[in-house]
């Protein structure tokens, strides 16, 4: 048989199928369909309720969309609580008088809005460094404990030290960004970021040690745990203090802005970035503080336990914990709004003859302490 | 300008205009890390030919060019040219005239001192509440002065023989309720940022000028009497009703940052009082003399007159040729004397890249009345 004479038999069978079998195969579909549905609806339930705290934990909390909402809840209040302290009144216009919007709209703007690249940049590390910004401390964030197991990212038990190192990673990235922007300003800027990172995270990884040795484990689910008699902001007052204080520092917010320093160096390593490479850099501030803050909580503040009445502890939830996190964003912009800025040697002085010799004594205090609980 | 030419051990930055703090000011500073080695002001930047422009206008046309060298205090620059005019001229001023000269005078020095000390607060790293604070209570004295001139900012109403107005109904009290308002605020500014340890870590001990630097250099104003040099212009030559009035004239010892922003701190507080004084004891009387519209002047008369304004000593110059306009008009001006202390100071203290916008802001430059 030749071709011609194949094709045609096959449109004619198509035709015979149309005919005579797809209208009983349809009626026998539709037959079966209130048995059916119920099937795929039971299937998509299981799913759902099998999946879902998976996914609400990778994409909620503490994934991209907690981790760009806290930024932009962060940013609104920021704005408006410190135009209370300035006697104005703030973003008006953009989402009714509360201007919930205006962050939304800023965002926005600076996406769409042309980003320069200036001659005799290293374009590479230039352009990747406001990209590797957020993400090393949302890296991070991925060990912190949300509820006993709502953990993102296992450690193997050591997920304190991971945390530390990934979060170690951090200022490498403003110095190479400055010195890739081959800028006077970015320069001065970015060696200002080294000489602050190395007196603030020295005693904040001494502070974690005293917790982690306090608690018995380096497991920070473990830390929260034991914190389940008290809050370890109580038996460790002067870690406490000097971890406040350093988180302060390693987020670069206002009384150690000294990297930024906008009356200074313009806008210090971040002078040449423009649009959206700007807009990142300024949500990596958000995002490393969101961090620092999160790990402060979990290792003093008692995480996600709630406060405990007479020795038997409230309802554990995350809603604790947002709870502290919400405390601690208003305490730091409240420092915001009475503070001037440090010179970059006096911050180096605080970071080196007060925090550091304070972080050595709450060691030393924890290591007595915790030798006597072992007696 | 010509450029000096850059050490090879230092960088050059060019601090302005394209900087958030400098102004419309062109600094060159050369920076060894964080040590700056150099500071070299591009002192011309802005020149506008005030002088020139006053020689093509009559007398009392000359008024308002000149009020542009300050806007922020346009009364004490306005009453130099007019005082020096009316002695070239020779025409007096009733007693009445003087006392809301010095009135005015006061009132323009708290507005020029309260935009200086925010700007000093700001530089420190303030979110800028403090200026904005300063910018919100200078509110209540250009409603004064909108009430009594009809401007808020450049009035123009000193005129040669004169002001333009007298007081309107119920200026004196209202002058007293603006006083007990921004005494009540000056307080708030005392406690909340004055009295804040780090405000005072980042201000004391910085940009030190001593005595005899601060005489050998010819520094003026709030910098001359912060290095501990007790001069004022208002009492040692006293104009207007200055004579009459009584206040102190403030010193402080130290020399540094803190010190001049102390010594602003007092002086409106010297200012408040020697409003309520006015307002309680202005004389009757009229306040002005009939001068004619277009002055003619004898031949060959010079004439000098000294102001303290809020940034120091002004001193206005004027020759006259027997023509309707001044033949030279030559302005010794208080910021360029300040300027110069300034680009000094990183030789004679060690000064940071952090330190400088706060010291740039101590000396309270106003880059026009530098450039003129």
């Amino acid at each position: 048989m030749d071709v011609v004479t194949l094709i045609w038999l096959y449109i004619l069978g198509l035709v015979r199928w149309l005919l005579h079998e797809a209208p009983l195969q349809v009626i026998n579909f539709i037959r079966s369909l209130p048995t059916l549905i119920p099937e795929l609806l039971k299937w998509l339930w299981d799913f759902i309720w099998f999946n879902f705290k998976p996914l609400a934990q990778i994409i909620v909390i503490p994934g991209l969309a907690f981790i760009l909402l806290f930024a932009m809840i962060a940013v609104w209040f920021e704005r408006k609580f410190l135009a209370r302290a300035m006697l104005r009144i703030g973003p008006y216009y953009c989402g009714k008088r509360s201007g919930w919007l205006q962050v939304i709209a800023d965002f926005l703007k600076l996406f769409f809005k042309e980003f320069v690249i200036p001659d005799d940049v290293e374009k590479a590390l230039f352009l990747a460094a406001p990209v590797l910004l957020p993400t090393i401390p949302a890296l991070a964030i991925t060990l912190i404990p949300f509820d006993s197991n709502w953990v993102l990212f296992d450690a193997g038990g050591l997920s304190l030290p991971v945390f530390l190192a990934i979060a170690g990673l951090a200022p490498v990235i403003p110095i190479f960004a400055g010195w890739a922007a081959n800028n006077k300003y970015t320069i001065i800027g970015s060696f200002r970021t080294a000489y602050l990172y190395v007196s603030g995270e020295i005693p904040l990884v001494i502070c974690a040690a005293a917790s982690a040795l306090l608690a018995g484990s380096l497991d920070l689910v473990d830390i929260v745990e034991a914190q389940k008699p008290i809050w370890f902001a109580i038996p460790q007052f002067i870690g406490f203090l000097v971890f406040f204080v350093g988180l302060i520092l390693e987020a670069e917010r206002t009384p150690f802005d000294v990297p930024t320093a906008e009356t200074e160096l313009v806008m210090g390593w971040r002078t040449e970035f423009s649009g959206v490479l700007f807009g990142f850099t300024m949500m990596a501030e958000y995002v490393s503080f969101l961090g620092w803050t999160l790990l402060f909580i979990v290792l003093y503040l008692g995480g996600y336990l709630g406060p405990s009445l007479f020795g038997v502890p409230l309802y554990d939830h995350i809603f604790w914990m947002l709870l502290k996190l919400a405390v601690i964003v208003v305490i730091v912009v409240l420092i915001r709004t009475v503070y001037p800025r440090l010179r970059l040697d006096q911050t180096l002085r605080l970071g080196w003859n007060y925090l550091m010799p304070l972080a050595l004594l709450n060691l030393f205090i924890t290591i007595i302490l915790k030798w006597g609980l072992m007696i | 300008m010509t450029e000096p030419e850059v050490k090879p051990e230092v960088m050059r930055i060019s601090w302005g205009p394209q900087h958030p703090m400098s102004g419309q000011t062109r600094i060159l500073i050369d920076v060894d890390g964080e040590v700056v080695r150099r500071i070299i002001a591009d002192i011309g930047f802005t020149h506008r030919g005030i002088e020139k422009i006053l020689e093509k206008r009559t007398f009392i046309q000359g008024i308002v060019p000149i009020e542009r060298m300050v806007m922020a205090d346009t009364a004490n620059i306005a009453l130099g040219y007019v005082q020096a005019v009316e002695e070239a001229l020779g025409i007096e001023v009733p007693e009445r005239a003087k006392w809301i000269r010095s009135l005015i005078c006061e009132m323009g020095r708290i507005n020029s001192h309260l935009y200086a000390f925010g700007l000093q607060v700001e530089c420190t790293g303030y979110f800028p509440a403090v200026f904005l604070w300063t910018t919100v209570d200078r509110e209540v004295l250009l409603d004064l002065f909108e009430k009594l001139t009809g401007a808020r900012w450049s009035y123009s109403f000193f005129i040669p023989g004169g002001v333009r107005a007298d007081l309107p109904e119920g200026f004196r009290d209202e002058v007293k309720r603006a006083v007990k308002y921004l005494r009540r605020r000056f307080q708030d500014y005392w406690d909340a940022m004055v009295e804040n340890p780090l405000f005072e870590m980042r201000n004391r001990g910085v940009g030190i000028l001593s005595r005899e630097d601060a005489i050998r250099l010819g520094a003026t104003g709030p910098v001359l009497r912060g290095s501990g040099v007790d001069m004022d212009v208002r009492r040692d030559e006293p104009y207007a009703a200055y004579g009459d009035l009584d206040f102190k004239v403030i010193t402080e010892k130290e020399g540094d940052c803190f010190a001049r922003l102390k010594v602003r701190f007092h002086e409106i507080e010297q200012s408040l009082n020697i409003m309520e004084q006015i307002a309680d004891e202005i004389p009757g009387g009229p306040v002005r003399t009939k001068v004619p519209l277009f002055p003619r002047s004898k031949p060959g008369v010079e004439a000098l007159s000294r102001v303290e304004t809020a940034r120091g000593e002004l001193g206005v110059h004027i020759f006259t040729d027997g023509g309707l306009k001044p033949y030279r008009v030559k302005i010794n001006s208080p910021t360029l004397r300040n300027m110069y202390v300034f680009e000094r100071l990183a030789e004679l203290d060690k000064v940071l890249v952090a330190d400088l916008p706060v010291i740039l802001y101590s000396i309270d430059p106003w880059y026009l009345d530098c450039d003129r």
